[in-house]
Parts: C-alpha cells; sequence; structure tokens
C-alpha cells in the first residue's frame, strides 16, 4: 500500500462560485492504477471536483498535482493570509510580531506569484520537456538511418512530432467520460471526426495516422471501422458512450475521469460499459476516478471511495472497509439508501436519516479529516475521532 | 385479493414511421389492484413507457391502437373523447415523468405551476362532485318511489331535506378543517422555528413573524376557536408586539427578541389545546341545525352535541330514510337482474349472428338494440361500476365500425399496394434509382376483427351470468354505503381550495418531497434548480392532485441514492395513507424490489413474465429477467458482469419466434421460429419462454443469480432466527 506511486494529488481544494462553496478543502491522494470512486448526493461538489482537476474551471484555492507538476493552484488561501495579516499589523503590535507578520506578507506573496505561474505555465513547461524528449529520440533514430530516403521521411516526422508534442498539454493526459453521451457529441462531426478531434488539435496532420489510431480505438471500445463515417445519432445509448470513451483513451491518458458515465444508459448496455471500463484498465494500465451515485456500481468497480457531502469529504477509505465501518453518520445514512435487488430486504429496509445539526456539535470544537484507521479517513473532531476510534476498537 | 381499479387487456400499439410501422406494443394485458403497486421493468423500447402513454391517452400523433381495452371505472380509456379524457387525466390517474425538463414549462414559476393543477381540479371536481350527487340521489330517489309508490310525496321531500342538510353540513366541516389546517400549519411553523432557533440557526424573522399573523388570523371558524377568542386576541397583541419592536431594530433582520420567543409559544399552546378538543360530528350537526336554526349550538359540551344531535337525526330522519334506501335499492337490483337475465338470452343469440354473414346496415340495427338491452342489466345504483356493461356501447360499435372499414379498406389497400410495387418494379427494370419505399399495407385480418365483435359480447354474457348466479346482497348495509357515498360526494361538492390555502399545500407539497427554503423556492423558475430538485417539482405537481392511479415512468433515475429513497418512500407513504394504485416503469431492479406487489417484464413490446415481485426475485425464469438480474452488482458482486450481448430488435421488422433469442444463450431451434406462449408457473407467475414447455431441456440459470438467490435466502432466515 505504501509503496504505491501517487499520480493524482489534490490538497485542500476549494472552488467557490460567489458565496457558493461547491468544493470546500478537499484533500486526496489517487495512486496509479486504481479506481476511485466519489460518491455523493448530486450538488456536493463531486462532479465539480472533476472538473477542477481537468481546469474546466480555475480553481479557487489549494493545488493539484499530477505526476509531480503541479497543475492547478489557486491563491485564495494566500490572500487571505495577507489579509489577515495586514489587518493585525494595522492595530497596535509588538515589534518582534511586526517582523513576524511583514515576514507573513512577503512569504505568501512569493507563494501567490509562484502559484500564478505553475496555473499558467504548467502546460508550456510540459510541453517544453515533452518537445525536449521527443527531439532526442528523433536525433538518435536520424542519426542512425543509413538509407537517404528513410533520413527524410523520419525527419520530416519527426517535424510533425515535435510540433505536437509542443503544444501537448499535461492536463490531456487526464481525460474525462461525460454523463450524457447524447449532449458531449457534437451531432454535426462523424465518429471519426469527433474521435480524431483531439489528435487534430494536438497538430497532427497526417491523415493516414489519425485514421489508422481512430480504428484501433474503435476497436478497443468494442465497435468495427465502418461505424467510423456515421454520425452519433445513429447509434444507440451505449454505443454512444463507447464512442465518447474513445475519444477520451485516443490521446492514451494515464488517468480517466469518469463522470456518471452509465447513468444514462440503459441496463442491459451499463453491463456493458463496466465491463470495457474494467478492461480497458487492465489493458491501458489506467488510472480511474470513478464520480457517480450508484453505490452499488461504485462498490464493484472502485478500489477506494470518498464520500462528498456539500463540498466536504467527509469519508475515505478502501472500499470493503468503507462498506465493512461505515463511521460518518451521511455515509451511514448513504449505506442505508442503497436499493437492493431483493424484495425481502427492501421491505425491511430502514433508512437512517441525517441531519448535520442533530449529528454534530461543532460550536467549539472545529473538524478536520482525519485517518482513524490505515487509509480510512473520516471529517470529525475530537470527540467524535474518539468514538469512532472507540467502535472500530469494539466491532 | 384486492378490487381491480385498472385493466389493460390484449393492448396492440404500432406507430406509423416513415420506414414502416413500428410495432411498440405486442398483445399485452395486466390488472392493476387497488392500493398495489405495478412494476413494469424493461429497456428503453420494450413499450413500457408507450403503455402507461396510451392509459393516459397521450400517445403521440402517429400511433394506432390496432386492438385492446384499457378498463378503468366503467370506461374504455382508449374509446373516450378527448373532454372526457380531460376529467380523468391528472385528476384520477396522474402521471410523473421521466425528464422532467420537458415537463415542467420554463416560463412560469413553480409556484403557479404547482397550484395551477390543484386550483382547476378543484373548480372541476367540486362540479362533478355535485352532478354526481345530484344524478345518484335521482336515481336513489326514483327507485324509492318505485318501491314505494304511496309514499311518493313524502320520499320526494326526504330528498330534498337529504340534499340541503348533507350540502350545510359539509359547508361547516370545510371551515373547520380549514382553521384546523391553519392552526396545524402555525403550530408546525413556531415548533420549526424553536427548534432552529435552539441550534442557532440565523433565520429571516420578519416575514416569519407577518406569516404567522396571517395564520393566526386565518383560524376564526366559530367551532374551532369557541372558547379560545380572548386567548387568541392575546396571542395576536403579542405578536403585533413584537412585530413593532422589529421595526426600530433593522439592522440585523434575523435577530429573534424574547417578546416574539414568549409570543410564539404562547401561541403554541393555545393550538395544542385548541386542537385537542372534540371534533363535531357535522353531519348529525348540519341537520340538527337545519331543524334547529335559531339555537346557538356552539357553547354546547362537544360530547353532548354529538350524542344531542345523533338522536335527532336518527329519530327523524335518518332511520325512515335508510329503510326506504333500502327498498330502492332492492327495487333496482331487480329491475336489473330481470335485464341482466333478458340481456343473457340476447346475448348468446347476437353471438351467433355476429358469426355468422352480416352486412353493415342491418348489423348496426342489430347491435342497438342488444346494446338497449345489455344496459337495461346495469344497476345504477351499484357504487362500483362494472366496466364490461359500462363500456358495452362503445366497444361493440367500435368493433362493429373497425371491422366495415376494413372489409371496404382491405382490397383498396391491396390494389394500391400491387400499383405502387409495380411502379417500383418497372422504374428498377429500366435501370432507375428509387429513392422511395412501397407504403407497407394497412390490412388485417376481417376473421380475426369479426371474432373482436363476438368477444365483447361474450365478455359481458359471462360477467352477468356471474353475476346473476351471486346470492341478492344486504340491502340494509348497501344502504348505509350508498349515503357514505352521498357524503363524501357532497364534502368534495364543497370543498373549495383558494389560491392562498393552494399555496400552503404546494410548500407543504414541496417540504415533503425535500425542497429546502420551499418559500423562497417557490418564487423561483425551473431553470433555477437543480435535475434532482426539478424532479422532486414534477412530483410534487403529481401529487398536488391527489390521483387514484399514479403512473411513474422512471421518477427515480435522474435522482442519487439518498434522494431516490426519500422520494420512493415518499410514493409508497402516499399510497398507504390514500389507498394508491402504482403503476412503476423502471429498469432499475434495486428499485422495483422495494416498490413492487406484482412485476411485469416487458421485452420488444411484450410481457415475458409476469408474477408476484417475490416469485420474479426469488424463482425467476425467463432468460430475459435472468440477464436484467446477472447485469447489475450489487454489494456482494466480486466476479465479472454478464453483460447482455447486442442490442434490442428493430421493432419494424419484429422477429418471428421469441424476440429475445438473438441475444439469449439458451435459445433453442423453436426460439427463432415460434413465440412462446404464456407458460403458468403458479396462479400468480407466468412467463413466455419455450424452456417451461415440458419438453424443454432444463436449464440453470446463471451462477450469479443462484447465488445471489441463496444469499438472499440466507439472510431472510437469518433475519426469521435472529
Amino acid at each position: 500500500m505504501d509503496n504505491k506511486e501517487v499520480l493524482l494529488r489534490v490538497e485542500h481544494l476549494c472552488q467557490y462560485f460567489g458565496p457558493t462553496k461547491a468544493v470546500d478543502d478537499v484533500s486526496f491522494d489517487i495512486y496509479k492504477g486504481e479506481v476511485f470512486g466519489l460518491v455523493g448526493e448530486s450538488g456536493c461538489g463531486k462532479t465539480t471536483t472533476g472538473r477542477s482537476i481537468i481546469r474546466i474551471y480555475d480553481i479557487t484555492s489549494g493545488s493539484v498535482y499530477f505526476k509531480g507538476h503541479r497543475i492547478c493552484a489557486g491563491t485564495l488561501s494566500y490572500r487571505e493570509a495577507i489579509k489577515a495579516a495586514r489587518k493585525e499589523l494595522r492595530g497596535n503590535v509588538t515589534a518582534e510580531r511586526r517582523a513576524e507578520l511583514e515576514k507573513i506578507i512577503a512569504d505568501n506573496k512569493v507563494e501567490m506569484e509562484k502559484a500564478n505561474i505553475d496555473q499558467k505555465n504548467a502546460d508550456k513547461e510540459y510541453g517544453k520537456q515533452r518537445a525536449e524528449e521527443v527531439r532526442r529520440q528523433y536525433e538518435e533514430l536520424i542519426a542512425n538511418a543509413s538509407d537517404p530516403e528513410e533520413k527524410e521521411r523520419l525527419i520530416k516526422e519527426s517535424k510533425d512530432r515535435i510540433k505536437a508534442a509542443k503544444r501537448s498539454k499535461i492536463v490531456t493526459q487526464i481525460q474525462m467520460i461525460f454523463q450524457d453521451p447524447i449532449a458531449s457529441l457534437n451531432p454535426r462531426m462523424t465518429v471519426k471526426e469527433i474521435i480524431g478531434e483531439g489528435l487534430v488539435i494536438q497538430g497532427y496532420t497526417d491523415k493516414e495516422y489519425i485514421e489508422q489510431k481512430v480504428y484501433e480505438m474503435l476497436d478497443v471500445v468494442g465497435l468495427v471501422p465502418e461505424h467510423a463515417g456515421r454520425y452519433p445519432h445513429e447509434f444507440s445509448g451505449g454505443q454512444r458512450q463507447r464512442i465518447g470513451i474513445a475519444r477520451s483513451i485516443i490521446m492514451n491518458p494515464e488517468m480517466i475521469i469518469a463522470d456518471e458515465p452509465i447513468s444514462a444508459l440503459d441496463v442491459s448496455i451499463r453491463a456493458q460499459v463496466i465491463n470495457l471500463l474494467n478492461d480497458l484498465r487492465e489493458k491501458m494500465g489506467l488510472t480511474i476516478m470513478f464520480i457517480a451515485h450508484d453505490l452499488s456500481v461504485v462498490k464493484y468497480f472502485s478500489d477506494r471511495i470518498g464520500v462528498m457531502y456539500y463540498g466536504k469529504l467527509v469519508e475515505l477509505a478502501d472500499s470493503e472497509e468503507l462498506f465493512r465501518h461505515p463511521l460518518h453518520p451521511y455515509t451511514n445514512s448513504l449505506l442505508s439508501a442503497i436499493p437492493i435487488p431483493d424484495p425481502a430486504t427492501e421491505k425491511t429496509r430502514v433508512r437512517i436519516t441525517y441531519n448535520p445539526l442533530e449529528e454534530h456539535d461543532y460550536s467549539v470544537d472545529q473538524p478536520t479529516l482525519r485517518e482513524i484507521l490505515p487509509g480510512h479517513f473520516v471529517y470529525c473532531n475530537d470527540e467524535e475521532e474518539k468514538r469512532y476510534k472507540e467502535k472500530v476498537a469494539n466491532e | 385479493m384486492a378490487e381491480k381499479i385498472l385493466e389493460v387487456k390484449n393492448l396492440k400499439i404500432s406507430f406509423r414511421t416513415s420506414s414502416g410501422t413500428l410495432k411498440a406494443v405486442r398483445d399485452i394485458s395486466f390488472d392493476l389492484y387497488r392500493g398495489r403497486t405495478l412494476a413494469i421493468v424493461g429497456e428503453s423500447g420494450s413499450g413500457k413507457s408507450v403503455t402507461s402513454k396510451a392509459i393516459l391517452g397521450i400517445l403521440a400523433g402517429n400511433s394506432i391502437i390496432e386492438n385492446g381495452e384499457i378498463l378503468y371505472d366503467g370506461m374504455d380509456l382508449l374509446k373516450l373523447d378527448e373532454e372526457t379524457m380531460h376529467t380523468i387525466r391528472g385528476d384520477k390517474i396522474s402521471m410523473i415523468f421521466q425528464d422532467p425538463l420537458s415537463s415542467l414549462n420554463p416560463i412560469v414559476k413553480i409556484g403557479p405551476q404547482i397550484t395551477e393543477a390543484m386550483l382547476l381540479k378543484n373548480k372541476a371536481g367540486r362540479k362533478n362532485a355535485r352532478k354526481d350527487f345530484n344524478s345518484l340521489l335521482g336515481v336513489l330517489k326514483t327507485n324509492m318511489q318505485e318501491a314505494c309508490p304511496s309514499d311518493s310525496a313524502h320520499i320526494e321531500e326526504m330528498a330534498k331535506t337529504f340534499d340541503n342538510f348533507c350540502i350545510e353540513a359539509n359547508k361547516l366541516e370545510d371551515s373547520y378543517n380549514r382553521s384546523d389546517s391553519n392552526a396545524q400549519d402555525l403550530k408546525e411553523d413556531i415548533t420549526n422555528f424553536l427548534y432552529m432557533h435552539s441550534k442557532k440557526q440565523k433565520q429571516s424573522v420578519k416575514q416569519l413573524v407577518s406569516e404567522q399573523i396571517k395564520k393566526l388570523r386565518n383560524i376564526k371558524d366559530s367551532f374551532y376557536t369557541h372558547g379560545f377568542e380572548t386567548d387568541l386576541e392575546k396571542c395576536l397583541n403579542a405578536y403585533n408586539t413584537a412585530k413593532g419592536n422589529y421595526k426600530a431594530d433593522k439592522k440585523d433582520p434575523s435577530f429573534v427578541n424574547d417578546d416574539l420567543l414568549a409570543a410564539m409559544e404562547e401561541t403554541g399552546k393555545l393550538l395544542d389545546r385548541m386542537s385537542e378538543q372534540v371534533r363535531p360530528n357535522f353531519f348529525r350537526i348540519g341537520y340538527y341545525r337545519m331543524v334547529n336554526p335559531e339555537e346557538d349550538i356552539y357553547g354546547y359540551d362537544r360530547n353532548e352535541l354529538n350524542e344531542k344531535a345523533l338522536q335527532v337525526l336518527d329519530d327523524r330522519f335518518m332511520k325512515e330514510f335508510l329503510s326506504y334506501s333500502s327498498k330502492g335499492l332492492r327495487n333496482s337490483y331487480d329491475k336489473a337482474e330481470a335485464g341482466k337475465k333478458e340481456a343473457i338470452a340476447a346475448l348468446r343469440e347476437a353471438e351467433t349472428y355476429f358469426s355468422s354473414e352480416i352486412e353493415q346496415k342491418p348489423a348496426e340495427e342489430y347491435a342497438k338494440t342488444l346494446i338497449e338491452k345489455v344496459e337495461s342489466g346495469i344497476d345504477y345504483l351499484e357504487v362500483n361500476k362494472d366496466s364490461y356493461a359500462y363500456t358495452f356501447k362503445s366497444s361493440l360499435n367500435g368493433a362493429i365500425d373497425k371491422y366495415f372499414f376494413y372489409v371496404e379498406n382491405n382490397p383498396k389497400e391491396e390494389e394500391r399496394f400491387e400499383k405502387q410495387t409495380a411502379k417500383r418494379e418497372a422504374l428498377i427494370a429500366k435501370g432507375k434509382t428509387v429513392d422511395w419505399k412501397v407504403v407497407p399495407k394497412n390490412i388485417l385480418d376481417l376473421d380475426e376483427l369479426k371474432s373482436n365483435i363476438v368477444k365483447v359480447c361474450r365478455d359481458v354474457r359471462v360477467r352477468y351470468e356471474d353475476q346473476t348466479e351471486q346470492a341478492a346482497p344486504d340491502f340494509d348495509a348497501k344502504a348505509v354505503d350508498i349515503v357514505d357515498y352521498l357524503r363524501d360526494k357532497a364534502s368534495t361538492a364543497v370543498y373549495v381550495i383558494t389560491k392562498e390555502m393552494a399555496k400552503q399545500t404546494a410548500i407543504k407539497l414541496m417540504t415533503e418531497v425535500g425542497i429546502p427554503e420551499p418559500r423562497m423556492r417557490y418564487n423561483q423558475y425551473p431553470f433555477e434548480f437543480s435535475g434532482g430538485m426539478r424532479q422532486r417539482i414534477v412530483i410534487a405537481i403529481a401529487l398536488a392532485a391527489n390521483p387514484e392511479i399514479l403512473i411513474c415512468d422512471e421518477p427515480t433515475t435522474a435522482l442519487d441514492v439518498t434522494i431516490q429513497a426519500q422520494i420512493l418512500e415518499l410514493i409508497n407513504k402516499l399510497k398507504a395513507e390514500r389507498n394508491l394504485s402504482i403503476i412503476f416503469i423502471t429498469h432499475d431492479l434495486g428499485v422495483v424490489a422495494q416498490m413492487a406487489d406484482e412485476i411485469a417484464v416487458m421485452y420488444a413490446g411484450q410481457i415475458v413474465e409476469q408474477g408476484l415481485s417475490e416469485e420474479v426475485f426469488y424463482d425467476p425464469r425467463h432468460p430475459y429477467t435472468w440477464a436484467l438480474l446477472s447485469s447489475m452488482p450489487d454489494l456482494d458482486t466480486k466476479e465479472k458482469l454478464e453483460a447482455i450481448p447486442g442490442t434490442p430488435p428493430n421493432m419494424i421488422y419484429p422477429p418471428v419466434g421469441d424476440a429475445f433469442a438473438d441475444r439469449n444463450k439458451y435459445a433453442m431451434e423453436i426460439d427463432f421460429e415460434q413465440q412462446p406462449p404464456m407458460f403458468d408457473i403458479t396462479e400468480t407467475h407466468r412467463a413466455a419462454t419455450w424452456l417451461l414447455h415440458p419438453d424443454a431441456p432444463k436449464v440453470e440459470m446463471p451462477k450469479i443469480i443462484t447465488e445471489r438467490i441463496e444469499r438472499m435466502k440466507a439472510k431472510l432466515t437469518e433475519g426469521q432466527n435472529g
């Protein structure tokens, strides 16, 4: 468990829309090759978290690291620290404290600057790095090539590839599958154009290469080449979702964020898509962040699960562990609401309701995300932490 | 078994499309019982939504109802005109649609959208109830007079009296209820406020106070407030003082002063005391007031008053009225019985008549006399209408018309088809490309149409024979029933919903379906709501009309689990409270397990398996049901899911044999050649698969399901032991 490589690290991610705190101080790691499930009711910020990670929104505060690169950075926390320090400065403070505060302001300013640069230049830096790598690769190849014709071809190819590499963005290593397969495909493009669009934007001009790649992807997701010339409306829901998946994997991403990929699909098709995602994960070594509200599917599919409630991550654990020891009252309420295809259980089922006002008293002691068991985190305060630990020990 | 409320029989629906006739529903039949839930399970395109739309009479314009009947309350819904359908739709049968976006008006605020139906239906409902009340009382009166011709004038007088005081009594009750519901609302508001206050939650107080004052003022029924007038005045004054203080303190609108808290607590106590008082029996008091109009009855002790009024009512009116009713009922029953006997004979004759060669004109004449005879067998004082007899006229006329239409139409169609085909082939022979298709023949089998006519007659005859064999009912008990029924109608007839009340109900419904801050939300537009919230609004609208049958077309598919569970519980609660019958359409088997009493699994326009919920879950027989069950993981699933390969068949060219054969790994040769009939497994459990044929090889269902069923059974016994 410990030697797992962290692929994506989210630190204190905040995403505010005006006064609405859609995501509020969420931190988690996603390890390479795992499926990380994110559950919660609609409006709890799970989709926003996913979208913030691929920079559809500019985040308010916090950072997201992908393969060690900081790809998102927000500045609100620094700004607030500076503001607080300035406010204190205006009052009566000792010289010692003054120096301290001034240092805080200066430090935070530097941090803010860094964050801005990272936010802006993450892609550029990555592009440069990639271009350099590709150039080195081709230089070697060209030097070794003996046939002049071959050499010319290689030079031409290398130019193309370097250009593409320069344009490449680190964020494209993370791809997204959207909930609604109908709305997410452009009705005026053929399947080939839709799937190949990513490559075109990246600067690939070689039509043959693109075509071949598209056919490859179609094959991977279980469609046939003759589908390439058709338009999205000619496909069934499940096939459309396959097109969406093909589009997301053509960039050879390391990670996929699947935002409720099966909610809009028919029952008989859902299993097909789940099985496909499972195969892809094995075949391509994908890491998947799986956002859904259907807990039976999340349980089946994910290695670890994070539970969100109103912008906060309230519980995070291995999926088995989470279902064995649900600790946070919201998780309990969520688990008690899962419909199970068994009339006897359903008729006797007791649903636990969650009322934050009743459950918690955070007037004195503020809660944070704490580790109750190894790898099992719960959002709680001191008193609750004690209670949860006792509960786990007693079981 | 409970009473049948809706019967769907041999329903066949298809759609005309540019590429041919799409057979959406292919001969399905099911019954819906009062107070039960029937779940229809299947994937999209299986015809489940089409069926529900047919029940509501909202099929698309290009639909063709080829065959079948949907019987409800003595009517065939498929043959009703739009105006009659209008009074049923929404009022008696309501629907929660799948897509909340398309069922809300984007440019009207949420509030009016919820209350609109309430207000309109209330108006129409009042009118209809009054009409029903009058007509039923009229029929009862005529029958009473026929039974006792000597007392004719007296009976006339009594009916008038009954009419008068029944309506009067309900007006009294209505006013009392209004005050009561206002009091309950206010009490709830106060409790909520104090609870939130104790949790130190900020609330906007100013608006709340004026609202509470308004509600307090609305408690004004003399029965309800009698004896509490001074207390009420005191509370109002306390509120007004508190309100005055708030005007002075404008800074913080959520600030709560002690005056207000005191006023609220005081009011809360008063409301408790008021709601604890004995409820007057208005039906009795209505009569009492009619005979003693001068007496001031508010001051009486309630129990005493109830007793006294009962005595007066019984002695002076009710006993006599009931005995006359009983006689009237017997009279009507005897008449109908005689009519039935005659009708049975006539129907027997008609069956042979319609089986032979018939001509249009004489057949129509014949039908006319036959209909008269059948209708003379209807007992109009029966509260539960016999759908077969009531719909006989429209069914028979419809069947005859259809037959003669196709007698004329079939040769025409044949001719047209041949002409077009010849033209097309000629063009092709010339080597031209033809970009049009020959429109398929619209031809129906005449023998089948004719047998439909005979079947209409036979159904009613069998029904009548059953009824005549039954012993005569207890007319005294039935007299009480019919008086109750009339009272019920009278109460609907006077029940007026004002805009303010509708708003209160709407806000309550919004709270009930889980919309936070309903007061603020009431004045917002649909686009300001998230998907889940919108669906809740739609559910609130459907429930607002208080329907008898609720059709839920995937109501929770767009919602997440906690809300889904809340809404399903809400629907179940309402079902129990209002004895609602529900048709629940979904593809989520977990939801089905929670909701359904009976399940019908649909595939490609047909019901492939049907049974009680336990039977379908613990002993599924059709391969498609197996596939559905094994394609979704539950909490204990570890192994690879068994996906159903392929997609559903194209229903323009439905497969010859079993429609599922192509995707079915258990398919046998016969599945591709011949459609399997329904095999009965138990009395309630049926499935259409050749695997159930005695000659079929023994096939085990997939391991993933057997294991799951074992797990469930183990859990079940564990639950029983522990």
